[in-house]
């Protein structure tokens, strides 16, 4: 054992696809209405946007309710429906998508731009909002967080809605071909 | 303490119902002799003679709320199936288990 080992933990975190190869587990993570919630209101002052909460429903679609201050137009409240896309799969479908299905209208474009240009300040490249969809490229995002270790971990990610709850289907997997 | 944290105890983990997971994980040898290694230096730290020294002062104590005992927390996790096994250069914990 040489004198500098690293702590396990240490370890891990370098090099997680190494050090579990052979790992493969399905993650099923319910988060209800008022856990989600809960994270949204713990989220940075954000000025521009007052109100911000989700509103999951059946049948695989949920409501976003967003409240913000838009140039021009003042306060603009919107309740917005987003169904989740196809699932994340590394590394050939990088993107997390939900499409908008309901709730921006036609002149909804400053109110778009304004969000685009909030994300763009806060958050790396590889979101955009436009008044189809979100979308969000998981893998620019994890390394942007400090996540990039993990990122091959990540066999597949899939978010689904039912009443009150979205639902994560996260399946990790640690395989040498990945991690070589 | 996180108000996400803060709330998931003052809701005893209910928000988190139906969370399950099934699969195995494998940890390799190089990982396993680091947790002893690891484990070895914790053991000879806290086994070493104290010295003529003056005692340091005490650390200060945590002034947030405690966090629930593991033992209560373990208790929400129901275990359909537990394996361990080995094989050549790595530990397998099979594991079917939901909240």
């Amino acid at each position: 054992m040489p004198a500098t080992a690293l702590s396990p933990l240490t370890a891990l975190l370098k090099d997680p696809g190494g050090y579990l190869e052979g790992t493969d587990l399905q993650i099923t993570l319910p988060l209800t209405r008022a856990l989600l919630n809960e994270v949204l209101a713990a989220r940075p002052a954000h000025p521009p946007v007052k109100e911000l909460y989700l509103d999951p429903e059946e049948n695989n679609r949920f409501r976003v309710h967003l409240a913000a201050n838009a140039p021009v137009l003042g306060t603009v409240s919107r309740r917005i429906t987003l169904v989740p896309g196809p699932a994340v799969t590394f590394p050939a479908q990088p993107w997390l998508t939900f499409s908008i299905v309901d709730g921006l209208k036609f002149l909804d474009k400053p109110l778009i731009n304004l969000l685009q240009g909030q994300v763009e300040a806060r958050l790396p490249s590889g979101i955009v909002i436009n008044s189809k969809f979100i979308r969000i490229h998981l893998p620019a995002l994890m390394t942007y967080l400090g996540y990039q270790q993990l990122v091959p971990l990540l066999h597949s990610l899939r978010v689904s809605s039912e009443a009150n709850r979205l639902l994560l289907h996260v399946h990790l997997r640690a395989d040498s071909t990945l991690t070589a | 303490m996180h108000p996400v944290l803060r709330h998931l105890l003052d809701t005893d983990f209910a928000d988190l119902k139906g969370s399950k997971i099934s699969g195995q994980i494998a940890l390799t040898d190089e990982l396993i002799n680091l947790g002893l290694h690891d484990l070895l230096g914790q053991l000879t730290k806290a086994a070493a003679p104290a010295s003529d020294s003056p005692a340091p002062a005490s650390a200060p104590k945590p002034t947030g709320p405690a966090l629930p005992d593991p033992k209560l927390l373990l208790q929400k996790l129901q275990v359909a199936h537990l394996k361990y096994r080995t094989e050549a250069g790595r530990t397998i914990l099979e594991i079917e288990a939901g909240v």
